[in-house]
């Protein structure tokens, strides 16, 4: 899910830090510049992992703040294909439904993941929503149960993409996200009886 | 900015708790003192929801070694130690992406094996307090409470 990935950076340091020691003050204007921010093709920074060369710190013409050139290391949030990872539901409609970390909120089933077979009907509490409903068979007797996918359970999904979308030009209906991972459950049919049953408290 | 390289190794959850908790993550309740931004801390919460929360160094190290017999890949071994799996059922996805060219390289990778020792080695959740029912173990006492105490009296088998 995370991996670390060596940047160079060139940032200014304002002269409200210059007191504190520099390593600090530097990560302290890093922490600004990339935290919580996607980096295109590379994923969500998270943390900044540790500062392995700063040099330069020479001020130039016309300026008030030292130039730092900064080598460190930042963890990076992204997923690759085929990982399992754990997260909530926080939206389904129409076209699937859509997943939560906590920190990252853009992760999408598409209706045709879904394990099948399951159908929609709509949601009662809320308007243009839906709820999907999964019919399982567990015992082979012909006769399948139908298991909610609603927002109480955690749900176990393989990472089946992920895309950066180009930043768009006009403005869209739905806030931009400029990363999206794409899932599915995962193909065993098994293996979601498991889960809903661990999370149901047992069947 | 230059990325001067884009994988510099892969990150099990564990070592982002660890590193969080040693700045301090963990003890300041009120989230302002320590140097953890808050986006910083809400990953903090998703790492602590996970296994990755009841897991040392040591655990890790012991099912890397222990774990070097089966010859598994990075990603399958960073699956592992991310999700710890306890039954088949969920140790399958994360070995199936190989599925032909591994079984004829490997025919004794033996999945049973591999998921004993996970449930060994590995610590449970925080939520799971009642014993997992293993292949070939006697069946469980089924009046086990899910609390803390039933855990001390365990019953003999």
């Amino acid at each position: 899910m995370f991996f670390l990935s060596l940047i160079e950076h060139k940032l200014r340091l304002p002269p409200e830090d210059l007191s504190l020691p520099l390593p600090k003050g530097i990560k302290k204007v890093l922490d600004g510049i990339f935290l919580d921010k996607v980096i295109a093709n590379l994923g969500l920074c998270v943390s900044i992992y540790d500062i392995r060369n700063i040099s330069g710190g020479f001020i130039q013409a016309g300026e008030g703040a030292p130039t730092y050139t900064v080598e460190f290391r930042m963890v990076v949030f992204r997923p690759f294909t085929g990982e399992i990872i754990v997260a909530k539901i926080i939206e389904s409609d129409n076209d699937g439904l859509r997943l939560s970390l906590g920190f990252f909120d853009d992760i999408y089933v598409p209706a045709h993941q879904l394990p099948q077979p399951c159908h929609q009907i709509p949601d009662p509490d809320r308007r243009y929503k839906v709820r999907w409903i999964w019919e399982y068979d567990i015992e082979d007797t012909g006769n399948p149960e139908q298991y909610n996918i609603d927002g109480l359970d955690e749900v176990k999904l393989q990472v089946l993409n992920v895309s950066f979308p180009p930043l768009p030009i006009e403005q869209q209906e739905k806030p931009f996200a400029p990363m999206l991972v794409t899932v599915s459950q995962p193909s065993t049919d098994q293996y979601l009886n498991v889960v809903w049953g661990q999370f149901h408290g047992g069947d | 900015m230059k990325i001067k390289e884009g994988n510099a190794g892969l990150i099990i959850n564990f070592e982002l708790l660890h590193l969080l908790n040693s700045r301090g993550a963990a003890k300041d309740t009120t989230r302002v003192m320590a140097s953890v931004g808050r986006s910083e801390y809400k990953v903090y919460d998703y790492l602590v929801g996970t296994v990755a929360c009841n897991q040392t160094k040591e655990h890790i190290n012991e099912f890397l070694e222990k774990s070097q017999k089966f010859k598994l890949t990075k990603a399958e071994i960073l699956s592992i130690i991310n999700t710890r799996p306890s039954q088949l059922v969920e140790l399958d996805p994360i070995m199936c992406r190989q599925i032909v060219e591994q079984q004829e390289q490997r025919p004794e990778l033996d999945m049973e094996e591999l998921l004993e020792l996970i449930l060994q080695v590995l610590p449970p959740p925080p939520s799971e307090t009642e014993p997992e029912p293993e292949p070939e173990s006697e069946p469980v006492d089924e009046d086990n409470n899910k609390t803390a105490d039933a855990e001390k009296n365990v019953p003999d088998e």
